[in-house]
This record gives structure tokens, sequence and C-alpha cells, in this order.
């Protein structure tokens, strides 16, 4: 009997060395939640799965692009079309999980940066010389350059054909599309090969743990891209004068609305941890607060976040399809939808971030 | 000699000091310098700038000193005035020490030149270890040397110390220029210069005044719109005064200046000296805390996995830092001879940042050290200059 006590008190002793250890190694441990359960959710429910998709449009997109070289028709043209406006409602599923190889890659920067610089890619076109690997291209590439070309080469889809069916375009859609999918499968294959369990296993909570830096990845986008990007910019926020071709694909009019709401859902659809393929939601930031707030008994901060985000839904769902014409017409209603977006940045970045004793890891840049 | 008419010392609310119904405030040459170190700044950023041009704009002078009009203001190419003729150029720090002060413009000018042959010419590769290119900063692209270093930026925030602390400090506040001649004799009988409302001491106060607020919207009451008037000392002193551990500075700064200008009016000067130390210590901490600023957020971005794409943002804050330590040359102690760091020391800062392959491998430890030893001469903490 005494030995025993004494046998359970060294056990005792033990792990609490153990765990001791491992704190000093590991940064300190907040909480008892467990962050793996969540990031394994995450990657296995949420990120893999919807990249694996992004990669599958992306590879159709890619497909069109060739059955257009083959054949440029108006048909092929409209095919090409749906295709592209499919794979950027996927790219708004992935675009805030910028960490690991998209990180490294700058997949976001290659990807989406708007306004496209149109001149530039004339001049790229009719040079021949263009280095899409630089960071100076990053406007030149991407959906946004897509947009440009496959909608704004001219008034009617004759015109645009006409324009299309010369080699240099044809062919520098061709290598645009190939480098995003080239970079997207750099970035799945890493998922799905060595990142996932890396990641996973990352659950310190110092700035390098995985819930750390992907938490402080997920509200940068929302404030500089969802946010600033996509409505802030384009409404004048910044500037003080409204930036009507600042919107998110503005060639192809009627799109940037959908994009936006996209975009939202997604992120919203993270914070809940909800399976990218349907069904049950799984652990994710919401159930953390919850966890915490059952501890602390503070304000239900994961209900708060959810009605701002539904009601910033609301908000945009009120604006027309196409931006462009929204900023032009009737840009208060621009202003109204930042405004419900913004309220969130408050309880996402000083809230959220405070209840999970998260720095962070960005700042707003002076800008000079 | 007779002691001079001692007259109460009246600080005024705004800037402004008159004398027979005439403003007795001018620093006109001030503004005219900024202004020419804004189009410097600027042009430097044109990729199809000559090295010509540049070199023209801080000389105001062509290479054989013929007369140059490099600049889309008349009045500054009227100007006989240049930026390079008062780099480094202060009576206490430089009148005699010119080997000094044609290394220094000697610096400017190889990053000038630098500009062109080095960053320009190579602007369409990546820039890695030992190549100069282009480089990501988040969504924006920066263009740096072989050792990460924008070359744009060590001229723009080398200038805040060379040519605005270094007149400002160490030769409009000295009392060898306050004192030139007979000023105090001229100043003590309200004698002006000739055809000009001022006396001499008080235009060269305002003179120190000039290269502070010399861009300000309102030049009498320039506080409203601190940080927003030039690229230079302003704007940076907007910046420190914005961050809550140095909230007041600019006030400070700026009720130092206005009662100085009235302990000449005064004829006070013990209390003219008493303000010229608290702008002596205060613009140097101003230096000194954007020194630590940058060194601080270059050190959060330097990507933890060596990611070579990753730099730019470290590179920009290093290169801005560059600058702001290369300016510590030009501080000033109070009731010292001398700047807060020696020529050695900058040196040393300068060469931890930029030996072996420069900002590739500059090491966090390291901007530590170098912001430690900078602090440790001021009454703030890393910290607290640091966020």
């Amino acid at each position: 009997m005494i030995t025993n006590k004494i046998s359970f008190l060294s056990l005792v002793l033990c792990l609490t060395c153990f765990y001791a250890c491992k704190d000093e190694m590991d940064g300190p441990e907040v909480d008892n939640f467990d962050r793996s359960v969540m990031l394994s959710n995450w990657a296995d429910n949420i990120i893999i799965p919807a990249y694996t998709d992004y990669v599958e449009k992306l590879t159709v997109l890619s497909n069109e692009v060739e059955g257009f070289q083959v054949d440029a028709t108006e048909s092929n043209l409209s095919t090409l079309r749906s295709a592209y406006t499919a794979a950027y409602l996927s790219w708004q599923q992935v675009s805030f999980f910028e960490i690991g190889k998209a990180e490294a890659l700058a997949l976001r920067n290659n990807t989406n940066i708007y306004p496209t610089d149109k001149e530039k890619i004339v001049n790229n076109i009719n040079s021949g010389v263009y280095n899409l690997a630089l960071p100076s291209n990053f406007a030149t590439q991407g959906f946004p350059a897509l947009d440009y070309l496959l909608f704004g080469l001219g008034d009617t889809d004759e015109i645009i054909v006409n324009a299309l069916s010369q080699e240099d375009y044809l062919a520098y859609i061709e290598r645009l599309v190939d480098r995003m999918l080239m970079l997207t499968d750099a970035v799945l294959t890493d998922w799905t090969t060595s990142y996932r369990d890396q990641f996973v296993a990352n659950t310190n909570s110092s700035a390098s743990g995985a819930v750390d830096k992907l938490v402080n990845d997920y509200i940068f986008h929302y404030e500089r891209f969802l946010r600033a990007g996509k409505i802030g910019i384009p409404a004048g926020v910044f500037s003080g004068n409204s930036i009507a071709s600042a919107v998110e694909a503005p060639y192809s009019g009627s799109f940037s609305r959908q994009l936006l709401l996209t975009n939202l859902n997604a992120m919203q659809n993270f914070f809940n941890g909800k399976n990218y393929k349907g069904g049950s939601n799984g652990p994710s930031l919401d159930a953390y607060l919850d966890f915490l707030n059952s501890i602390k008994n503070g304000a239900d901060l994961s209900t708060a976040i959810n009605q701002q985000l539904d009601l910033s839904r609301t908000e945009i769902e009120q604006l027309g399809a196409n931006l462009q014409s929204q900023v032009l017409e009737n840009n208060n209603k621009m202003l109204v939808a930042y405004d419900a977006l913004q309220k969130c940045v408050v309880l996402l970045k000083v809230d959220m971030l405070q209840a999970l004793s998260i720095n962070v890891d960005f700042v707003d840049a002076d800008g000079d | 000699m007779e002691d001079p008419q001692m007259q109460d010392l009246e600080v005024p609310e705004n800037y402004s000091f008159i004398r027979d119904g005439q403003s007795t405030v001018s620093f006109s040459g001030q503004t005219a310098r900024i202004s020419m170190g804004e189009e410097l700044i600027s042009a430097m950023k044109e990729e199809d700038v000559s090295e010509q041009t540049l070199l023209e704009m801080f000389r105001n002078e062509k290479a054989s000193g013929a007369d140059a009009n490099p600049f889309s203001e008349a009045s500054l190419n009227e100007s006989t005035k240049s930026i390079k003729s008062k780099v480094a150029a202060s009576k206490d720090l430089f009148s005699a020490n010119t080997a000094g002060s044609a290394v220094i413009k000697a610096d400017f000018e190889s990053w000038i030149t630098g500009q062109v042959d080095e960053i320009f010419a190579n602007s369409n590769q990546l820039a890695a270890p030992g190549i100069a290119g282009q480089i990501a900063d988040g969504e924006s692209v920066r263009y740096v040397n072989a050792l990460g270093l924008e070359y744009n930026q060590a001229v723009n925030k080398s200038l805040v110390g060379a040519l605005m602390v270094d007149q400002i400090l160490n030769n409009y506040l000295s009392p060898e220029v306050l004192d030139a001649e007979d000023n105090i004799e001229n100043n003590n009988a309200d004698i002006t210069e000739d055809s000009k409302s001022y006396t001499t001491m008080e235009h060269k106060w305002d003179e120190a005044y000039g290269y502070l607020f010399g861009k300000s919207v309102d030049k009498t009451d320039p506080t409203s719109d601190i940080g927003n008037d030039d690229s230079f000392l302003n704007k940076y002193l907007g910046r420190v005064n914005n961050d809550e551990d140095f909230a007041g500075i600019a006030i400070a700064i700026y009720d130092a200046y206005k009662k100085g200008r009235a302990a000449i009016v005064a004829k006070d000067y013990d209390v003219r000296d008493e303000q010229a130390d608290i702008l002596k210590e205060s613009i140097s901490k101003v230096i000194a805390i954007r020194a630590v600023y940058y060194l601080q957020q270059a050190k959060n971005g330097i990507p933890a996995d060596g990611n070579t794409a990753l730099y730019g943002s470290a590179f920009h804050d290093l290169s801005e830092g560059f600058g702001f330590v290369y300016s510590l040359l030009f501080t000033r102690e109070p009731g010292s001879s001398e700047a807060y760091f020696s020529r050695v020391e900058v040196d040393n800062f300068l060469e931890i940042l930029l030996s072996g392959d420069g900002f590739w491998d500059v090491t966090p430890s390291e901007l530590d050290g170098i912001s430690e030893q900078i602090a440790a001469k001021f009454d703030f903490t890393v910290a607290q200059a640091g966020s």
C-alpha cells in the first residue's frame, strides 16, 4: 500500500517534470483545449479538401485554355470563362491559408493582386520578354490578368475572340494558368506529403505555433484582403476618393459581389469549423472561444462574431452584383457594408486574440 | 559693457514675433532645402532618371560647376542654395572637420550613383545574397543593392540627420553661431540686419526652426499637422509623437523653440541656451527612437525559415534603420561638444549591418545589441521605441 503510494507519487512527479520540460521547449500552454484536434480538423476537413477542389478547378481551366487554343470560337470562350469563374470562386476558399508553402511561394500575391496592370500585360505580351517570378509582375498575372484578357479586350465577344486569336495572347494566358497550377500544386503536394503532420503537431502557443500563425494569417487576410481590398479601397475609405476600377474582377462585370460573398462565407465556415465537403462541424475558433468562455465566464464572443459576420453578409447582399457599378451609383452602401466588416475586425483582432492569448504578428505598414 | 535692457520674457501662443508691426520670422532658405530634398528622394524612385540629374539635384550645379536647373520648381532652380553644401556642414561639428564632412558628402553621392548603377541596372532580376535586384515586401516591390540596402531610403533617412538635425542642433542653436561677431550687441540694441526686420541672432534661431517646420501648413502654429508636412524630420517627429510612450514630445519641442526665441527678444541668453539644450536632447532622441524602432521592426520581419523571398519587409525596415543609425552622427548631447555617438561607434553599428552578405545575414541578436547600445544613452527602453 505504502509502496503503491510512493510509486503513484513518483509517477505524478515524473509527469510533472515531463510536462514542465515540454513547456520549456514548446512555450507556455495557456489552456488545455486540444489544439491538435482543431488543427487536424482544419487540415483534413477544410484546408486540404479546399486546395484539392481548387487544383481540380485550375486543371479544368487549363484544359479549357487548350480547347480555346484549338478552336477559338465564341462558344469556347464562354466555356473558358465558366472555368475561370469556377476557379476564381474556388480560390476564395483557400486565399486566407497563406501559411507554409503558400507563404513561401507568396501564392496570394501571385494569384490575386488587383487592380491588374493592363498596360504592362500588353507590354509583356508584345515584347515576349518577361519573368512572372518577379514581384514587379504580381499585377500582370493571376485571376485579375485573366479577368482583363477574357473580358476586357473589347466590347463584344466577337472582338474579344479575335483579339485572343493572336498566338501571343493565347500563349500568355497559357503561361498564366500554368503558373497558377504549378504554384498551387506545390502547395497542395506539400500539405499532403509532409506539412500536414508538421502543422497538426505544432500545437504550442508561441508565435511560431500553428494556431497562432494561422489565426494571424486569417485576421490579416480578413482585414487587408477582404475588408480593405474588396470593399474599402474601391469605396475610398483610405484615400478619401472612391476608386470604382479597384474592385475585384472589374472586367467580368457582375461577379465581384459573388467573389466577396464566397470569401466571407469561407472565412465564417472556417471560424465555425465547417467541413468543406459538408456534414457536421468540427472544432475550430468558435469551439475554442466557447471552451475558454466556459472557464472565464465572459461574454459570448463566438456568437458575437457570427452575428457580426451575418450582419456583414446582409449588408453585402444589399449591394448590386457589380460592385464597380455600386461604387459609381451609390457608394454609401459600400461604406455601410465596410463598416459592418470593420466592426468584426475589432472582435477578431482585439477580443478574440486576447481570449486566445495570441499576439498580432503583423503591423500596418507605415506607408513609406 | 552696459547691461542690456532686460525685458520680461513673454512666450507668445504661436511662433509669431513682431517688430514695428512687421513679422521678424524668416526661414525661406530652409523651406527651399527641404523642397530640394523632397524632389531628390522622389526622383530616386524613377527608373528613367539619370545619374547626372540626381547628382545635380544634390548639388544644384553641374559637374563642371556651372548652374544647373534640375528641379521642377523654378524658385529652386534659381536658388544658389544646395543640399550638398549644408550636408555635414555645421559650425560645431564640421568647421574644423572638413575631412569628416567630405567623407559624409561622398557617402551620399555614392548612394545616389548606386541607385542608378547598381539598383536600376539590375531592377529586372530577383535579389539574392550578393545580387542586387527586386524583392517583394508584401504586395510592394523593393529594389535593393547586393547587400539588401535600398539606397533611396539610405539617402532619405540619412538626410534627416546630415541636413536637418546637423544644421539645427550643431549650427543654428550653437552659441558659436547665435553669438558670432557682434550678434549679442546688435540684439541687445535691437539693431536689425540691413533692410530686414530681424536681428541676426533672431534669424539664426528661426533658421533652426525652419528645418523642422519649414513646410508646415501654418508655420506659426505647426503642431496640428505635425508629421504630414515633409518626408524628413517633421515626418518622423510626428511618428514618434504618435507613439503613446512619447506622446507630447512634439509640443515640448515646439514650446522650447518658442521660449528660446522669446528669450532672444528678451535678451535673456541663459534661458535661450536652456531651451537649446532641451532641443538638443529631444531632437537627438527622436533620431535614436526611430533608429531603434526600425531595427526592432526588422528583427520581427526576418523570416524564421530563412526563405530569401520573404526578406523584403525586413530589408525595408533595415534600410530605413540604416539611415537613422547614420543620422546618429549628427545628434548632439547637451553640455558636450560632441554627438551622442562618435563616428567610430556609428561605423561599428553600420559594419554589423553591412558586413558579410549585409542585411541577408543580420541576426536578431545583432539588432538587439545595436538597439540596446542606442537606447542606453537615452531615457527610453528598446521596448518603448520598438513598437
